[in-house]
């Protein structure tokens, strides 16, 4: 394809220019093939469900999906910073994979720690403090001792999933506070509280990535680390707070998916698989093809529907993993195929 | 200018810089004192000792003895930010942007515009467009990612990067390899007034020309240190050449008599948009033939096309007789190329087999019958082979790894040995490869050219170009620029040659 395109180049200005624009709108029109493939894709599916899957697009239906999808969304979105910080190299980059885990581990903390009576503010200032605390775990490992995050975080999946069987014993923990009865059946503007939690972490975290400096400066550490040395930033220092901001992520989710069961349940472990897709899935979004909060957001909604429609075209669940871990290798193809070959280092 | 710069007017002075790296003493008592307002040039062969003097000024090296002073202040422990800080800026060889930020983004990375904690993209972008308008004449359009702007276009923005930062001293590591001439007159244009408005400038580049063009002052690197400063306009470029070339060439390079026979190599008409043109050599059995030119001269390429791991667009390589696709590594192994990449560790050897397992890997086939390996025939083979060529090795299953850099060229060289090619291309064969070493990789050149092998050489170190090849090819700007054999091979020729400072001379003998 290379050796294609630079064939168009004009020669006249081509004395020393080792990279002809040609090359460069290639992979430029590859990427908004991309984008816009994604996208008509996420129409016609969803399409698909709202001419063939009964009730779909009842507005019961579909807030209950928003709803569902703040638990997902919290967590994506610190997948999604750890992915901006880290680079969206797929086998080096930045990547969590502990915070699903994390989060189940959160919720048995933040679980116990209101069974043993503390109030509401207690018992999340405990369950944010865990959640932190096995993001520096991740931060340690990754920037630390400078393992491979893909592993690091693999490892402290393990560490967090363990320590929450130990601290539970594998049993549902019940929990009620005056805070979860409010995010259960609070509401405002006829608007959940559960959908509203996602609709203002979105936002929050819009301005966040996407208006400050600290935002600006993570994609560049990401982007190009040694560029961003070049240009003065701490990349450690970066890196490592996206681990405990993930973590914190976890922590706030473990409280929404506490009060959406009333319990902390075993087995939050099975949500990386949704959380990685969302996250992986957002990135098609841009132009940059690295993760936006729009673009995560976007995806985190369509997976809520996908899973939805499944379920209303009474398709059995368990295919729902299938379709996620397919979705999972064709971003990953599709995006490093765009990003051309230099950029899969 | 051309006296000895006040000691108020002194931006930077390092003096008794000394840096080893291992068994390399890469600086060694080197001074560079550069003034306020002069455009100071920085010159000297590869491994001379430019880019490490550079990276100690630029906080990236810790320097293992010497003194630096900025602006007349004494600074110790110097890092890449508090060099910023004092308003030391450079424009590093490498790209060293981020692909995926936007124009805006990367002029202003770390001194972003907005308010608070808050950035404004629109800000930015408006004052990079600005910035590039009023420097360089350059409009870009709004919002283009740095990835899919030129080589060029690249550099301009690194430079207004430095600019919009309100530098005091400017670093340019080579900044035109990359640039067409247009770019070049508008990059000088802007040094000069930023030279007159009393920023110092140094400015490092193999271009002799331009050196002549736009230094007030240069300083000659040579193995490590600073071998004198002069000022160009008053000092011939022959002269400043014979200053970085060493004449202490010794008994380094063993001489032959080969016959030279039929063509076993030839290349036609080769030509790749963007890195040369119109390249046609050939290399004769029993002829050891030198390629060279400077970093972008499309010279690399040219090699990496006949690897066959980047592709021409136009022009033939015939080996034999026989035309050779280039599509692939694999179609050069099948015509005969034995190929010795550059980066041995990436492609020469597989540094965690051992020494048996490297060498038979292009050769499985002739140890092999009816499927399997016949390990006795092959033992002997490779024991003859490491008697041969004196690789030094515990044993042929010694792990590659533990080798030095010169045992593992020669593994590296055994290996076609051992399949028996006629051709050779050697991508810089003896770089992080200590003397002596060195010498026996040129012995055993030579004793493949005797024995009727073609040799295609790259190679940027001019001595041993001068001391081992027959015919040397200079390529120049993506063109053959000269070729030089005989009384006529010698290491100044062929640097005003690869620098275009005798490029109408040097035209003459293509």
């Amino acid at each position: 394809m290379t050796a294609t395109t630079m064939k168009a180049a004009g020669t006249d200005t081509a004395q020393s220019e080792k990279q002809p624009r040609v090359q460069n709108t290639g992979k430029r029109l590859g990427a908004a093939a991309v984008r816009l493939g994604a996208i008509a894709t996420f129409a016609l599916i969803l399409l698909y469900f709202a001419l063939f899957a009964p009730g779909f697009l009842s507005s019961f239906n579909l807030i209950n999906v928003v709803e569902q999808s703040a638990i997902l969304g919290v967590l994506a979105f610190g997948m999604a910073v750890v992915i901006i910080g880290g680079g969206s190299n797929v086998t080096e980059g930045g990547i969590d994979l502990s915070i699903a885990a994390n989060m189940g581990l959160c919720a048995a903390v933040f679980a116990t720690v209101l069974q043993a009576g503390y109030p509401d503010a207690v018992a999340l200032l405990a369950a944010i403090a865990c959640g932190i605390a096995v993001g520096t775990l991740n931060a340690v490992a990754v920037v630390g001792l400078g393992i491979l995050p893909l592993l690091a975080s693999l490892a402290v999946m393990n560490i967090a999933a363990g320590a929450e069987l130990t601290l539970t014993q594998n049993t549902v923990v019940g929990a009620a506070s005056p805070l979860l009865a409010f995010l259960v059946s609070g509401s405002f503007l006829g608007i959940s509280a559960l959908a509203w939690c996602l609709i203002l972490f979105s936002a929050i975290m819009l301005v966040f990535i996407h208006k400050t400096t600290f935002g600006l400066r993570l994609y560049a550490v990401g982007g190009h680390p040694e560029a961003a040395r070049a240009a003065g930033i701490n990349v450690p220092l970066h890196v490592g707070f996206t681990y405990l901001f993930s973590g914190f992520c976890a922590a706030i989710a473990s409280v929404l998916a506490v009060s959406r069961l009333s319990a902390s349940t075993p087995g939050s472990g099975e949500m990386l698989l949704s959380v990685l897709a969302a996250a992986l899935l957002g990135t098609v979004f841009s132009r940059r093809l690295v993760p936006t909060i729009g673009g995560t957001l976007l995806s985190v909604l369509f997976i809520g529907f996908l899973a939805n429609g499944f379920q209303l075209l009474n398709v059995s669940s368990y295919w729902v993993n299938g379709v996620q871990g397919a979705l999972i290798l064709l971003v990953v193809a599709v995006t490093s195929f765009a990003r051309g070959p230099e950029a899969s280092r | 200018m051309t006296a000895q710069p006040a000691a108020a007017q002194i931006a930077i002075s390092m003096t008794g810089i000394s840096k080893r790296f291992g068994p390399v003493q890469a600086l060694h008592d080197a001074d560079l004192e550069v003034a306020r307002g002069t455009i100071h040039g920085l010159v000297g062969q590869n491994g001379a000792g430019k880019s490490t003097i550079i990276k100690v000024l630029a906080g990236i090296l810790k320097p293992d003895s010497g003194t630096i002073s900025v602006n007349g202040e004494t600074v110790g422990n110097l890092t890449p930010s508090s060099v910023e800080r004092l308003g030391v800026h450079f424009i590093h060889q490498d790209r060293l942007l981020v692909p995926t930020a936007t124009v805006g983004e990367a002029v202003f990375l770390r001194h972003e515009l907005g308010f608070g904690p808050f950035v404004s993209r629109r800000s930015m972008n408006r004052r990079a467009a600005e910035l590039l308008k009023r420097y360089f004449d350059l409009e870009l359009p709004v919002g283009i990612l740095v990835q899919d702007l030129t080589t060029a276009q690249q550099k301009i923005v690194q430079i207004t990067r430095a600019l919009a930062q309100k530098a005091s001293v400017l670093v340019l590591d080579e900044p035109t390899a990359a640039l067409v001439k247009r770019e070049v007159d508008s990059l000088f244009a802007v040094l000069r007034r930023l030279r007159d408005d009393g920023i110092a400038v140094i400015f490092i580049s193999h271009y002799m020309q331009e050196i002549e063009q736009l230094c007030d002052r240069v300083t000659v690197m040579r193995n490590g240190t600073d071998v004198g400063t002069v000022d160009p306009a008053q000092t011939p470029i022959d002269e400043i050449i014979a200053m970085m070339i060493a004449r202490d060439v010794g008994e380094m390079f063993p001489k032959r008599s080969v016959e030279i026979g039929a063509p076993m190599l030839e290349v036609s008409h080769l030509g790749m948009a963007g890195s040369f043109e119109d390249i046609s050599f050939s290399v004769r059995r029993g002829e050891i033939v030198g390629l060279t030119g400077l970093l972008g001269s499309g010279a690399k390429e040219i090699v990496q096309c006949l690897f066959g791991l980047d592709r021409a667009e136009r022009g033939s390589v015939k080996v034999e007789g026989k035309t050779l696709s280039l599509s692939s590594p694999v179609h050069a192994v099948q015509g005969g190329i034995a190929m010795l990449p550059e980066d041995r560790r990436a492609h020469g050897v597989a540094i965690d087999l051992s020494v048996r397992e490297n060498i038979s890997l292009a050769s499985l086939g002739r140890y092999s019958g009816s499927g399997f390996v016949k390990r006795r025939q092959e033992n002997q083979a490779i024991d003859g082979l490491i008697r041969e060529l004196s690789i030094k090795t515990p044993g042929r299953d010694t792990l590659v790894r533990q080798l030095s850099g010169g045992n593992q060229q020669k593994v590296a060289i055994a290996k076609w040995l051992s399949c028996q090619s006629r051709v050779y291309i050697l991508d810089e064969p003896t770089v992080a490869v200590d003397v002596g070493a060195k010498v026996e990789i040129y012995n055993l050149l030579n004793r493949l050219a005797g024995e009727g092998a073609a040799i295609l050489m790259l190679s940027s170190d001019l001595l041993e170009l001068v001391g081992v090849c027959d015919r040397v090819l200079v390529v120049y700007r993506g063109r053959l620029a000269g070729e030089f054999s005989g009384a006529e091979l010698d290491g100044d020729r062929l640097l005003a040659a690869s620098s275009g400072a005798r490029i109408a001379k040097a035209e003459a003998f293509s």
